[in-house]
């Protein structure tokens, strides 16, 4: 019954993995997640990247880059190892998104630039984007 | 365009949404960019008033097309008011293509999140 029970939970976990169809990163402590809130449907396909501010040059250090999945998100966009305090940049290719499909937007790209203090915590930026507006909020 | 009107093409208003308030004495800047040097150019520096608005960004002789920035010191606005923000500073970045049209680019901010739209 036990070695049963085991067997049903490893098959579940396994089957959630390849419903993802991808091999899952280990989960980042950062995530986003963007919507088109102009059309109601995830942004897929939007390019980002997320920086680290050197401090002492003042200068950007590009970290990753990435396109978002068909539910609008970027799985493993940091290693908690790498996750360390500073300030971080994830910026988004809404200009690219929106011609993708057919369209202008107002704002060419959106940069979020934001503080990590506690980096044993989990992040999660979102940007929820229309052609003329856009907001986020911290998650967790 | 008469001359004794002085009001500015672009115009914002920074709200405050955690405390339901115009967010007074924020530092913010407009920047053009200069895409032969592909570099930001400071065009105004100004503070927003009472009302959280911040007359005069631009002139309209000085209006033209291309890429704008907006920027606002949230992280000072916040520590004035003895508290932090996630965001040490929220910068806007837009173009403008149509000269004809009045833009209004509202920032609504709190501590942990901001919006903001076109308007006109």
């Amino acid at each position: 019954m036990t070695l049963q029970r085991l067997q049903h939970i490893k098959d579940h976990i396994l089957t959630g993995n390849q419903c993802a169809g991808m091999t899952t990163p280990p989960p980042s402590p950062l995530s986003t997640h963007v919507l088109n809130t102009g059309l109601g449907v995830p942004g897929a396909g939007m390019a980002l990247s997320l920086h680290r501010l050197h401090q002492a040059t003042d200068t950007w250090n590009l970290l990753i880059t990435g396109t978002t999945n068909d539910d609008g998100r970027c799985p493993g966009l940091i290693t908690r190892e790498a996750f360390i305090p500073g300030v971080y940049k994830m910026r988004f290719e809404t200009g690219q998104y929106w011609e993708g499909l057919g369209e202008t937007c107002f704002y060419p790209y959106v940069e979020i630039v934001f503080t990590i203090t506690d980096p044993s915590q989990k992040f999660h930026v979102p940007l929820l984007l229309s052609r003329f507006s856009y907001s986020t909020y911290r998650g967790s | 365009m008469d001359p004794c009107d002085a009001s500015s093409p672009i115009t914002t208003h920074v709200l405050n949404t955690s405390d339901g308030v115009p967010a007074a004495r924020l530092p913010l800047s407009l920047h053009k960019l200069d895409v032969h040097m592909m570099i930001w150019n400071l065009l105004t520096v100004g503070t927003t008033d009472d009302e959280g608005r911040c007359a005069g960004l631009i002139s309209s002789d000085a209006f033209s097309p291309g890429m704008y920035k907006l920027r606002f010191e949230t992280r000072q606005y916040w520590e004035s008011l003895g508290q932090t923000c996630f965001y040490p500073y929220v910068e806007i970045v837009f173009t403008v293509t149509d000269l004809e049209q009045h833009l209004h680019l509202p920032l609504l901010l709190s501590r942990f999140s901001y919006s903001t739209y076109r308007g006109r």
